[in-house]
């Protein structure tokens, strides 16, 4: 039986490091010189220049017109990342309590029509929504940014089968005492969707900040760069003719891909639950 | 329907309205147009256009190299579901089984969800890189003439991995808690009645996990369609010989950087088919799932 | 709509529309592809013209790579939001020029803003890539390179070699290079070196209709026997070991070059200025090997790659009098000559070109002047330029074929065949999209 234990605590084992193996391996070589990781290859031991390396990332000047960082790329992707999660929710909220909780004659058709946003992701839409965007003037702005990719009522259709589990009983009890749809939804229903909303929060959290390819095609003016689209910037200048800088675009993947992680590891439990709760 | 709701005549539509008209706004406006633009023939400046019937169509479909990317974004999707999903298993079943140490196990084995696919590519060109990467510096010590450049083969494992690493999170979370929602009743009663573990995983475990499994299925499968489009614009651009372009990633290769929107758009509409037959699929599902 | 907008943006604090803030200069904007390095030439040479008057403020913005900016513009320009000048690459020049009206014709657009256009200031092999028939500039060249040969001047030696002129000669020294410890060539762009500049260089027809300038290409010429013969060859050179091709990537196909195990690279006259930062060994530039079997003794020109500025019409008179005035600025001999310096490419006007030999640039820099003499060699019929609709995928097609010959999974004949058949349904397509 222990020896059972052992292998299972190896098998575990060995899925870690094959998951955090490579993140680690980012992180250390981006502390190092780029002549050292030229030479040798990455590194898998930290080295000396750790400060270095990403102070001049997130606070020098990279080479754009205006002085564009990794500071600055970063808060755009947090507001992203905020502005759809928050935006999401607030619309989805709302739209699934009308569509459960409400007898109206057009509700089934509705919800076939925001089910049928489901079915066609940005990509493959993606010129006419930037017609659409600029034709509204939203080019190179937040609300542009964050409103086409709120499009898809993957929340609504979440809250939707989130209310239904809610037991009829507490409407019953709620319609005795007189509540209102206003009173119901702000006392009853919101106060016990709490924990769902903040794992809907963080799961679009996630999804918003790590959005690429409709911020590059979006975003013509430099201070509305995010930090995920800042790599494709990297790619170019790897594949351009100059000395690679390795240890910055090893340092801009790195703190890329730090806050979301930092999110879902703070909010471990909720994001968790969230996820298996609401299967997309 | 014997649901209770509330009768009002204006308030849902007024609760429902901003969802709608965002959807409206910026899914229906511009899904209408894709569906318009697949049936015209334009220039890339969109200054004169004409009604060419099924044509774009008839080319997308004739094309050897677009049902060389269909047959690929098969090939690919699979792989990507099914080893993601097994490793993802073997993880979840060995740390439902153990008792010490699951939560940290668990944390440790989730995080790399939050990780863009951009990013995972990112990580990806670094790692397979010829003369600074790992990885490439491994397989070519066992042996193997490692050469994604140049390899469809290799190129393919490059991305396939690159994939793979980024849904094993995923697959974990909701493997792990599947496995947790059998009832310890049933645990036990399996516990007692098969005792070679590896027998009662088949049995027992398997058959209570098959609408997990099911639903997590359809979400890898959409991931490799559409969500491992920035794994693959980092890693390799469909190349070589177009052999790692996904369907998505033709879409945005002809449509978008070639210029040819009525073409493009009939790729879009061919995967708007196939992506409602999944969602069907997708829906069913949820349905039963949310009944039992 | 309206609504939505504004309960979203309440909520989530985030109402901030971008908006230029408004200034006394007149805006110009400036989508370009030059990262890196460049980007920063650019930049400079953008805060130079802004420093040089008042009245007008040019704000250029890296849009990507060469596809990505073309794209972007087109985009741009469908939504009614172009800028008012786009910088758009060799392989996208049919896209843009077919478009009628889209483009205000750079030789108009100065004529018709008070600086005068004369298309004989330009150095020749630039004066035609980016004009009409006519002879008159649609584009304005920006940065014009054209393919030449680095070679390792250390491995060379070693190998007891001189640089080939021609590729009778390289299939000579090759293998003593081999024997040197090397692999004797690589490139970095096979649709561009390999096949576009072949049929210049040897003075080949590559499409029907003049190359497409005097009508719309509807035939491509690549599946000649003279191409075939060249794939043919370098596939046996790669077998050899002579000949390393590590995709389709610039990149992939510079670096064992930079890293001294390949002992010459084909690459961009563009490409010498970034050279001289990350090569650690001597280096010399000559001319792109050509066929004597082919030419007969003749040596021609090379087309130039690179890309050129184009101007959006339907801008306000004002914009366009300042890009007038930029583009004066940009063509200024000073301007060119400190671009030719910083990044490699050659300067596009005669003035500057003899301002550079007469500063003695070429006595301390001989390579530097290789690009620019090469574009001055012999012109005939098939050296102006080539005009072909949705070339980024033929491109696209040609690369996709190639990578399927060097990795031995295709036969030379049956990827030019593809290519033939392949480009040709493009071709035919883009022509009914502008008839």
């Amino acid at each position: 039986m222990h020896r059972i234990k052992l292998t299972d605590h190896l098998i575990l084992i060995l899925g870690v490091l094959f998951l955090l193996l490579p993140i680690w391996v980012v992180f250390a070589s981006s502390t190092h010189r780029p002549e050292t990781i030229l030479n040798q290859g990455l590194q898998f031991w930290i080295g000396d220049y750790f400060l270095e390396t990403y102070s001049a990332v997130l606070f020098d000047n990279t080479g754009f017109t205006q002085a564009v960082n990794a500071v600055l790329m970063l808060k755009n992707s947090l507001i992203l990342g905020l502005g759809f999660s928050v935006g999401k929710i607030l619309i989805s909220t709302i739209a699934a309590y009308a569509i459960v909780y409400f007898r109206f004659p057009a509700g089934s058709f509705f919800f076939w029509i925001i089910f049928s946003s489901l079915l066609l992701p940005l990509e493959v839409r993606i010129i006419p929504s930037y017609e659409v965007v600029s034709k509204l003037g939203m080019l190179n702005s937040y609300t542009g940014l964050i409103l086409p990719l709120i499009a898809s009522a993957t929340a609504t259709f979440f809250f939707r089968q989130f209310y239904k589990s809610v037991p009829e009983e507490i409407l019953e009890a709620a319609r005795i005492d007189g509540a209102g749809p206003f009173r119901f939804f702000v006392d009853i229903l919101l106060p016990l969707s709490k924990t769902m909303i903040a794992a809907i929060f963080i799961i679009m959290f996630v999804v918003g900040w790590n959005q690429y390819l409709w911020p590059i095609l979006m975003t013509t003016d430099e201070s509305y760069f995010t930090v995920v689209m800042g790599i494709k910037q990297i790619l170019n200048d790897l594949e351009g003719n100059r000395i690679p800088q390795y240890n910055k675009a090893l340092a801009l993947s790195f703190l890329a891909m730090l806050p979301p992680v930092m999110v879902v590891l703070i909010f471990q439990r909720w994001f968790v639950k969230g996820l298996v709760e609401s299967e997309k | 329907m014997k649901r209770q709701q509330f009768d009002s005549f204006t308030l849902p539509y007024l609760l429902i309205a901003p969802q709608l008209a965002i959807i409206f706004i910026f899914f229906v406006w511009p899904a209408a147009q894709a569906v318009y633009q697949s049936f015209m023939l334009e220039d890339p400046f969109g200054l004169a256009s004409q009604f060419v019937g099924f044509d774009n169509f008839i080319e997308v479909v004739s094309n050897e190299h677009y049902a060389r990317s269909a047959i690929f974004t098969a090939i690919f999707s699979g792989l990507v579901a099914f080893l993601s999903m097994a490793i993802a298993l073997l993880l979840a079943v060995k740390a439902d089984g153990i008792l010490h140490g699951q939560s940290a196990y668990k944390i440790m084995l989730t995080w790399v969800y939050a990780v863009a696919p951009a990013v995972a590519g990112m990580m990806g060109v670094f790692l397979f890189d010829r003369s600074i990467g790992p990885l490439n510096h491994l397989f070519n010590a066992t042996g193997w003439p490692f050469n994604p450049q140049l390899d469809v083969f290799d190129a393919s494992v490059t991305v396939i991995l690159v994939s793979v690493w980024k849904q094993i999170s995923v697959n974990f979370i909701y493997f792990l808690a599947g496995l947790q929602s059998i009832p310890r009743a049933v645990r036990e009663a399996a516990l007692i009645d098969c005792r070679n573990g590896f027998r009662r995983f088949w049995t027992v475990t398997l058959p209570l996990l098959a609408p997990t499994g099911f639903f997590v299925l359809v979400i890898n499968i959409t991931y490799a369609f559409f969500e491992t489009f920035g794994v693959i614009d980092t890693m390799t651009r469909g190349a070589p010989g177009g052999g790692t372009a996904t369907l998505v990633y033709k879409v945005y290769q002809d449509g978008f950087l070639g210029a040819d929107i009525g073409g493009s758009s009939a790729q879009s509409v061919i995967l708007m088919i196939l992506v409602l037959g999944l969602t069907i699929v997708q829906f069913r599902v949820i349905e039963k799932r949310i009944h039992y | 709509m309206k609504a939505t907008k504004t309960i979203f943006a309440a909520a989530a604090g985030l109402a901030m529309l971008g908006a230029g803030a408004a200034n006394a200069a007149t805006e110009i904007t400036f989508w370009h592809a030059m990262g890196g390095g460049l980007g920063e030439t650019v930049n400079t040479i953008a805060k130079d013209f802004n420093a040089s008057q008042s009245e007008y403020k040019l704000t250029p913005i890296y849009k990507g790579g060469y596809e990505e900016t073309m794209t972007a513009g087109i985009a741009a320009f469908r939504a009614g939001e172009a800028p008012n000048i786009i910088q758009i690459f060799d392989a996208g020049s049919a896209t843009i020029i077919n478009a009628k009206g889209a483009v205000y014709p750079v030789a108009s657009l100065l004529n018709e803003n008070g600086v005068p256009f004369h298309a004989e200031d330009y150095i020749s092999g630039v004066r035609n890539f980016y004009a009409d028939s006519k002879g008159d500039m649609i584009g304005m060249p920006f940065n014009s390179s054209t393919p030449v040969l680095y070679y390792n001047k250390d491995a060379l030696a070693k190998a007891g070699v001189q640089p080939p002129k021609t590729w009778e000669e390289f299939e000579e020294i090759a293998p003593k290079l081999k024997k040197a410890g090397y692999i004797a060539l690589s490139q970095s762009h096979t649709p561009w070196i390999f096949s576009e500049n072949f049929h210049s260089r040897h003075n080949i027809p590559l499409a029907n209709d003049n190359n497409g300038f005097d009508g719309v290409a509807t035939k491509i010429n690549y599946n000649n026997e003279h191409m075939r013969m060249h794939f043919s060859k370098a596939r046996e050179w790669q077998q050899a070991g002579l000949f390393g091709y590590y995709g389709s990537k610039w990149g992939d196909n510079q670096k064992p070059f930079i890293d001294q195990e390949v002992a010459m690279w084909l690459g961009s006259s563009g490409s010498f200025g970034g050279l001289k930062k990350s090569a650690k060994f001597a280096f010399g530039t000559t001319n792109l090997p050509y066929w004597n079997s082919i030419t007969k003794g003749e040596e021609y020109t090379t087309f130039i790659g690179g890309a050129a500025l184009f101007a959006f019409s339907g801008k306000e008179k004002a914009q366009n009098e300042g890009v007038a005035k930029f583009f004066q600025f940009l063509t200024k001999p000073e301007t060119q000559f400190f671009w030719h310096k910083e990044t490699g490419y050659v300067p596009i006007t005669n003035a500057a070109y003899k301002l550079a030999q007469e500063t003695g640039y070429y006595n301390d820099e001989p390579d530097a002047e290789v690009g620019i003499q090469q574009l001055n060699q012999k012109a005939a019929a098939n050296n102006k330029g080539y005009r072909l609709g949705y070339y980024v995928q033929i491109r696209e097609v040609m690369t996709r074929e190639y990578d399927q010959v060097f990795a031995g999974t295709k036969s030379v004949d049956d990827a030019f065949a593809a290519i033939e058949d392949g480009a040709n349904k493009l071709l035919a397509r883009f022509a009914k999209t502008v008839q």
